[in-house]
This record gives C-alpha cells, sequence and structure tokens, in this order.
C-alpha cells in the first residue's frame, strides 16, 4: 500500500529538500509506472481493507490500472518539460500532490474516500493553475475552485441519502437507493468530470492555464471523477443505461465544438470533452481508451504550447519547424484512429462493446474528430530545426507509449477494421478540405459565463433526476 | 465575494444535513462508559462529514487569498465586471 502513500512523501519532502525536487518527482512517477504495470497484469482485483468493518476498502483492478498508468506517464512526460524552466519546488510539490490524490482516486471504492481524494486533486490544480499569479490565472482557478466545490456539494448530500438507504458509503449501495440520490451524485461527477452541459467551464480552464498544467488537467484529472461513473454503470444495467446516453452525448457535443473552434488549445480543450464520451460510451472496457487520450492529449497539449500562434488563421501563413509537425501529426494520426498507433486499437476495442444504437452515433464522432484534427495535419511545414531536449525528452516518452501501447490489443489488426478506420479517417480529411476549411463559424460563448455555468448545473440536476426515475 | 459567501452558505447546509441524519434515531452522545444506555446518534455521518468540514474551510481559505489578490485591480470585486476583463474574445 506504501506506493499510494509515495507521492504524498515526496511532495512533503520536497518542501524540506527543495534543491532535489524534480529528481524526488521522478521517482515518484517511476514507482507509479511500475505499480500500474503490475495492476494490468493482474487476473482477479486486489482488495484491501483498511482498519476493521467500517474502515475503507481500496480495490486495485485492471480497469484502475489503466488510469493509475496513463496519470503516471502524464505526470512524467509534464515533468521532462518542465526540467529546464524555473519553476520553484512549490510547482513541483503540488504537481506531486495532484499525482498522489488522482492516484488515490482510482483505487477506492467507496463515495467517502473518493470525496476527500476529488477534492484534494481539486485543491491541487487550482494552486497549478494560479502559478503564475496573473489576474487572469487567478480568476480562472477560481473559477474552477468554485464549481467544482459546489458540484461536490450536490456530491455530499447524494452520498448521505445513500449511507441512509445502506448504512455504508460503498459504490454498490446506489443499486437500491432513491433517484435523487443517484441524480445529486451524478451531477458532481458529470460536472466535475467536464461531462455534457455540465462541463462547459472545462475550455476556458484548460486552455488559459499554463502548458505544462493544462496537459496535466487534460491528460489525467479530468479522468479522475470519470473512473467512478464507469464503475457505477457497471454495477447495474440501468444505471449503465445512463452513463452510456451521457456518453454518447458528450462525444457528440464535444466534437461539433471542436471542429468549428479557431483556437488551437480551446480546440484540444473541446476535444477533451468529446473523448470523455468515448471513454464513458462503453465503461468495460474504457480504461484502455482513457490510456491513450491521456497519452496523446498531453503531447498534444505540449506541443500546442510550443507552436508560434494559438490562432490557426495565423499558423496557416508561417511554416511550423517540421520535428514538430511531425509530433503533432503523430499524435494527430493516432487520436484520429490510425493503424499503427495505440488509437486505433482503441477504437476498435470500445466500438466493439458499444451497444447498436450508440455505435452509428459513434462514427459519426469518429469522423468530427478526422475532421479536427485534420486542422493540425494540414499545416504548411517548414525546414527541420532541432528542438529543446526537454520538450523533446517529454514527446519521446508520450509517443513511444502511444506505439508500444498497441501491443495490449493486437487482435484488431483485421482487414475490416483496418479499412473502417481509413475510411473514416478519409472521410474527415474529404469534409475538412472541401467544407470546414473555407467557413467560419463562430459558436456562441454564453454558456460559458460563470453564472450560467451554475445555471446549466440546476437544469442538470432536474434532467438527471427524471433519467433516474424513468 | 458574495458568490463565496453564498457556498460557504451551501456547506453549512449540507454539515446540517449530515448533523440531522446523524441524530435522526437519537441524540446521546455514543460514548463507551457506564452510562444508561439510551438510542444513540449515529457516530459514522459526523465522523466524515468532519473531514468536509475541513476541506470547505481549507477551499474557503484560498478562494478568499484569491480574492485579495484580484481585489488590487478590481476593488469593487464585481464578479461580472472581473469576467469580463479575463475572458479571451
Amino acid at each position: 500500500m506504501l506506493w499510494v502513500l509515495c507521492p504524498f512523501i515526496a511532495g512533503f519532502v520536497i518542501m524540506l529538500l527543495p534543491r532535489s525536487d524534480r529528481l524526488l518527482a521522478v521517482v515518484a512517477g517511476l514507482v507509479s509506472v511500475g505499480f500500474g504495470a503490475q495492476a494490468l497484469r493482474m487476473r482477479s482485483p486486489l482488495i484491501v481493507q483498511l482498519l476493521d468493518s467500517a474502515g475503507v476498502t481500496l480495490q486495485i483492478d485492471t480497469l484502475g490500472g489503466y488510469f493509475i498508468l496513463t496519470n503516471a506517464v502524464v505526470t512524467l512526460a509534464v515533468l521532462f518539460y518542465c526540467w529546464q524552466s524555473d519553476r520553484t519546488s512549490f510547482f513541483y510539490a503540488q504537481l506531486l500532490m495532484l499525482h498522489g490524490s488522482l492516484n488515490a482516486a482510482f483505487i477506492c471504492t467507496d463515495f467517502m474516500s473518493l470525496y476527500v481524494s476529488l477534492e484534494v486533486t481539486g485543491i491541487a490544480s487550482f494552486l497549478l493553475i494560479a502559478y503564475p499569479r496573473s489576474d487572469r490565472a487567478i480568476w480562472v482557478g477560481l473559477r474552477y475552485l468554485l464549481i467544482s466545490n459546489i458540484a461536490m456539494l450536490f456530491y455530499l448530500i447524494g452520498t448521505i441519502l445513500v449511507y441512509q438507504t445502506h448504512q455504508s458509503f460503498q459504490f454498490a449501495g446506489l443499486v437500491d437507493s432513491p433517484p435523487e440520490a443517484l441524480a445529486l451524485i451524478f451531477l458532481g461527477l458529470l460536472a466535475k468530470g467536464g461531462i455534457f452541459v455540465s462541463g462547459l467551464w472545462l475550455p476556458l480552464t484548460h486552455s488559459e492555464s499554463e502548458t505544462p498544467v493544462s496537459a496535466m488537467l487534460s491528460g489525467a484529472v479530468v479522468k479522475a471523477s470519470v473512473l467512478p461513473l464507469m464503475r457505477c454503470g457497471l454495477i447495474q444495467d440501468d444505471i449503465g443505461m445512463i452513463v452510456g446516453l451521457f456518453g454518447v452525448g458528450t462525444a457528440l457535443l464535444g466534437v461539433t465544438c471542436a471542429v468549428f473552434e479557431k483556437d488551437t488549445k480551446r480546440m484540444l480543450a473541446f476535444h477533451t470533452i468529446s473523448q470523455l464520451g468515448f471513454v464513458l460510451a462503453a465503461p468495460a472496457v474504457g480504461g484502455f481508451y482513457a490510456l491513450s487520450h491521456g497519452l496523446v492529449k498531453s503531447s498534444l497539449f505540449l506541443s500546442a504550447g510550443t507552436l508560434p500562434s494559438r490562432s490557426f488563421k495565423e499558423l496557416k501563413q508561417t511554416p511550423i519547424n517540421f520535428s514538430l509537425w511531425l509530433i503533432l501529426a503523430i499524435a494527430s494520426l493516432s487520436i484520429a484512429g490510425f493503424p499503427g498507433l495505440i488509437g486505433f486499437g482503441a477504437k476498435v476495442w470500445t466500438v466493439k462493446h458499444l451497444l447498436p444504437w450508440q455505435t452509428w452515433m459513434m462514427n459519426i464522432a469518429a469522423v468530427g474528430t478526422a475532421i479536427s484534427f485534420a486542422k493540425f495535419l494540414f499545416l504548411p511545414r517548414g525546414p527541420w530545426q532541432p528542438l529543446k531536449p526537454s520538450f523533446l525528452a517529454a514527446q519521446l516518452l508520450l509517443l513511444g507509449g502511444l506505439v508500444a501501447g498497441n501491443g495490449f490489443y493486437l487482435k484488431a489488426y483485421t482487414l475490416e477494421n483496418l479499412g473502417k478506420a481509413l475510411i473514416t479517417i478519409a472521410i474527415g480529411w474529404l469534409i475538412y478540405l472541401g467544407i470546414i476549411q473555407r467557413v467560419t463559424v463562430k459558436l456562441p460563448r454564453a454558456a460559458e459565463q460563470f453564472e450560467h455555468l451554475i445555471g446549466a448545473m440546476s437544469l442538470m440536476l432536474v434532467l438527471l433526476f427524471w433519467m433516474a426515475l424513468a | 465575494m458574495m458568490k463565496i459567501i453564498a457556498m460557504d452558505v451551501m456547506s453549512t447546509g449540507v454539515i446540517a444535513y449530515y448533523v440531522l441524519v446523524a441524530a435522526r434515531n437519537g441524540l446521546f452522545t455514543p460514548i463507551v462508559g457506564s452510562a444508561e444506555s439510551g438510542s444513540y446518534a449515529d457516530p459514522v455521518p459526523q465522523a466524515v462529514i468532519l473531514t468536509a468540514i475541513v476541506i470547505g474551510f481549507s477551499i474557503q481559505a484560498l478562494m478568499l487569498v484569491g480574492v485579495m489578490k484580484l481585489a488590487r485591480e478590481n476593488p469593487l470585486l464585481d464578479s461580472r465586471e472581473i469576467e469580463i476583463s479575463n475572458t479571451p474574445s
């Protein structure tokens, strides 16, 4: 059990020994990689009971293993990226706190421990977002903290309702609990995880934070509340139905916004929303998809931070460094599901586990993904120039993961799947070159205002309540 | 600023609800001893809400520090104005 504590211990030691901050952080990250890999090889879940019957139960299984591995690799990549920067040890300590609390969220099995770890992730992310201490960073961080805290208050009310029915906080207690308990808990998790309409706080937060922080937020932090949703969805078919519906809705909403977005980082953030939909649509196998998305998205965010401009319009005027383009191209091809990279296996595996009514909607979302990432692929290329070694190390780790991740699911390589993936990508590129590139549609951003976000949360609560009753 | 206070009121409500649920079956403090037995309050919700109180309190403190920083540029602390000036178009 010591490995869960490892990042926290390392974080505290960093505050005492600020000189060795990066080294300690890398050690803690490597421990998590080792543990995540071990969890993936386990046949039956390992259940640890702390204290006696009223104590806390932890469960380590392969589903959680994928998430732990994602978290560890993304943290390591972010560390490598920051290696040459002049960030203080406070930054690294907070990064480790965030990493540790995410790991804790991935293994807990009851609502109360989940609440504690989600709140710790919220606080640590706020500190990371507000690290530059500019007015804008503080406002974005405050907005994030207020929204996530209000969501967690709803969640707490739901939790006590579950306790009242079952005298326990276990996830399994959701089954016979009153519908309002389900609605309140799901609202908390959906809003915190950035899913569907209640997740519209996410684009601004992820695009306005610093490059390494947005990579961390998008690659790992949003997954903290997605995994509990998946676990709840696996308990019972009725709950799984609600989770699946939200998965499809989120995938379509996110991809529609991403296709029309003109700003690189905002496009990536909207795309995170849509990918969370893919993860949720098939809860049983979502872990693999989460791994592929975490690697790709952090790689893309790190690259987008190195691009000379954030606007696609300006990027089209100036040729970019060829080596940077190559990295962007590999990551974009992976997320669009190009064979040979992890995204292909993940898409095939997810689609195989979808219900029939979900499949065609998800295919539309996959075409949308190809369209939105064609924006990166068709950028003008310039001559080859060397990149910063820290940036290169982070990208090599992430892209290496993309290729190595193929090994998890080699059975995907059949002629039918290959053909389908290539056709999807081809349709996406054709639509991009033919239509999207020429039109300029500016989607309204009213729904992203702070007060509207809170309002949307209460509307979602009503919707969830009726879904739970039905 | 008003929003932070409002959030605090909300969290007080949640805490009160936990205490209420705990006291459904009785009001006696559950302590082992020789005193006469009665209907005891459930200790578990009280114990867990203690964590939530501490977390809520620390988030409150963090937010107020952030607001203090923002107050230098925006002395009125009108959240709508702050939002407009800090949102990219």
